[in-house]
């Protein structure tokens, strides 16, 4: 079909306009986030002081990065994000899947039992479970109480700890994808497998997980990165002697000695990884989406 | 078969309530033991309503509110307009830059957060700005923006156009088309990006850790401070305040959680 000159010139004007209305959004993006991450890249390559930078080409920070003092932290992290994602996995799938096969009434009741936890503020659910786990906490009383222990167990400042409080506060953001995944199911197909001799196990792994595949990819996105970049929580209940990377990153930065080159250096090491993860996830995704 | 569905159902509903329980319990726990008349968190030695006392009385507590309101207000009054403006140009698909802006707005939902700290922290230092309210407004727009552009957008998606052509056939101009129609349709989608603004405003921690100066604490900052200092019964306090505050809120607000929700 031929466009016609008229209507030529109406899409230009409609560009124009649409130029027009987006130049706050880029500029403000181009300034305040991609012009911050280019500074990152620069101070990579700087030389420290112990309260800044000093503008010397410098490769030291790179030659520290691939240290084992540096590479233990991300390993760390690389763990607690992978056993944080597959317990928030494992446990919201059912959670989901409950509550997108309840009646409407109901669905809209228990999202908002998800939903309230989900908007407590972030420090404060943490801070909650110090309150939960400490030595004279309130886990402990009850333990005692019931003879079950005979001294205080050591909970918080633990591995153990930083992964359940991280379980805790990502649960929600594995649910929520999840459950929209889930209720656009067409749940007609699951009858259909039943008739024609399917067991529940089998048309669950054929049917609703193949089905619910988008929701698990925005999940293990919305779960796994963050956890990776993690700094608040191990802080707040990890153990001392044992520092995830985004403590070390935090503790370059606002710590004295300060030492911004290495911060960026391994700030830079975690944007690598994190592209890589999401690559992988949507690149398979996209390509499967093509394919049918 | 209708003993293994059974079963699997009562396992859902089983696996459902652990989840609640796990979900309420410390919350719960920490408000019941704001009302504990003890300095340490310990056994129960009685009911108190002191530490609630203690916060109307704490002056830096009310500082830290008041920055915590005034910062969440204005980004996002900020990001929504700008949001706004970001998706009204997003609905034109033949749009040059829908790409550049598809890509401007998704990526900085997707890093860590932790990064958008570190290049703000570093960026500020390069350019020598004095940190403080300033610094973490801008910080606060950036994140929030992204969220604003989505929401909005999502809201533009299958809109019908022949109630603006409607419009104009029936002698409206384009800014009394755009007021009077498109506006109050596109409102639902609004006020879901500027709920979840102000709630991601309120909720963040670490990038306003990285981009404030000293002096300027909103509530986060107060609380991890609070948790260093060991003052917990006056946080403990504060904390199941906040947590009220916020399933007020969520109640109030469960209309537009629909729209949020899809586009998480």
């Amino acid at each position: 079909m031929p466009v016609s000159i008229s209507e030529q010139r109406l899409h230009e004007k409609r560009n124009t306009r649409s130029w027009i209305l987006s130049a706050p959004v880029i500029l403000w993006l181009v300034v305040f986030f991609l012009i911050p991450y280019l500074i990152i890249f620069l101070y990579s390559f700087l030389t420290t002081t112990i309260y800044d930078v000093q503008f010397r080409f410098s490769l030291d920070a790179f030659r520290q990065v691939f240290r084992p003092i540096y590479i233990k932290p991300f390993l760390l992290a690389f763990r607690l994000a992978t056993i944080t994602t597959l317990l928030c996995m494992i446990f919201g799938y059912p959670v989901a899947y409950y509550i997108a096969r309840s009646s409407q009434k109901l669905k809209n009741f228990l999202l908002l039992l998800i939903i309230i936890p989900f908007w407590t503020n972030f420090v404060i659910r943490i801070f909650s479970w110090r309150v939960f786990l400490s030595a004279n906490g309130v886990l402990n009383e009850v333990l005692l109480f019931l003879n079950l222990i005979d001294e205080p167990l050591r909970l918080l400042r633990t591995d153990l700890a930083v992964i359940l409080v991280t379980v805790y506060v990502y649960l929600p953001y594995m649910i929520f994808p999840l459950y929209s995944a889930i209720e656009k199911m067409d749940f007609t197909l699951l009858d259909a497998a039943r008739d024609l001799g399917a067991n529940e196990v089998t048309s669950f792994f054929k049917i609703t997980l193949p089905l619910s595949r988008e929701g698990i990819i925005a999940g293990i996105i919305l779960v796994f990165i963050p956890a990776l970049g993690t700094y608040i929580i191990p802080h707040l209940v990890g153990h001392q002697n044992a520092l995830y990377i985004g403590q070390i990153i935090t503790y370059k930065i606002k710590n004295i000695p300060r030492n911004w080159p290495l911060a960026s250096a391994l700030s830079l090491v975690l944007l690598i990884v994190v592209s890589l993860i999401l690559f992988f996830l949507t690149r398979r995704y996209s390509r499967e989406r093509k394919a049918s | 078969m209708k003993q293994p569905k059974n079963f699997y159902k009562g396992m859902n509903l089983t696996l459902f309530t652990f989840a609640m329980i796990f979900l309420y319990i410390p919350i719960v726990i920490m408000i019941v033991y704001s009302f504990n008349d003890s300095k340490i968190v310990a056994g129960w030695k009685g009911f108190t309503f002191k530490y609630y006392i203690d916060l109307l009385h704490n002056e830096n507590i009310r500082l830290a509110f008041r920055n915590t309101m005034l910062i969440a207000i204005l980004s996002t009054v900020i990001s929504t307009v700008l949001g706004t403006l970001g998706a009204l140009a997003l609905e034109n698909l033949r749009f040059r830059g829908r790409r550049l802006l598809n890509i401007l707005v998704f990526v900085p939902l997707i890093m860590p957060d932790i990064l958008m700290g570190v290049s703000m922290a570093m960026f500020y230092s390069f350019l020598r700005v004095k940190t403080g309210m300033f610094t973490v407004l801008i910080a606060h727009v950036t994140f929030c923006l992204s969220y604003a552009v989505i929401v909005i957008r999502s809201r533009l998606e299958g809109f019908d156009s022949s109630l603006l052509e409607a419009s104009m056939d029936l002698g409206a101009n384009p800014w009394q088309t755009f007021f009077k129609i498109k506006l109050p349709l596109m409102m639902p989608g609004i006020i879901a990006a500027a709920l979840l603004a102000f709630t991601l405003s309120i909720d963040d921690f670490i990038i306003t850790f990285f981009t404030t100066g000293r002096g300027f604490n909103t509530l986060p900052i107060y609380v991890e401070g609070g948790i260093r200092r060991g003052t917990i019964t006056t946080i403990n306090a504060l904390s199941s305040l906040m947590i009220t505050a916020t399933i007020m809120i969520v109640f109030l607000s469960r209309r537009f959680h629909k729209v949020i929700l899809k586009h998480l």
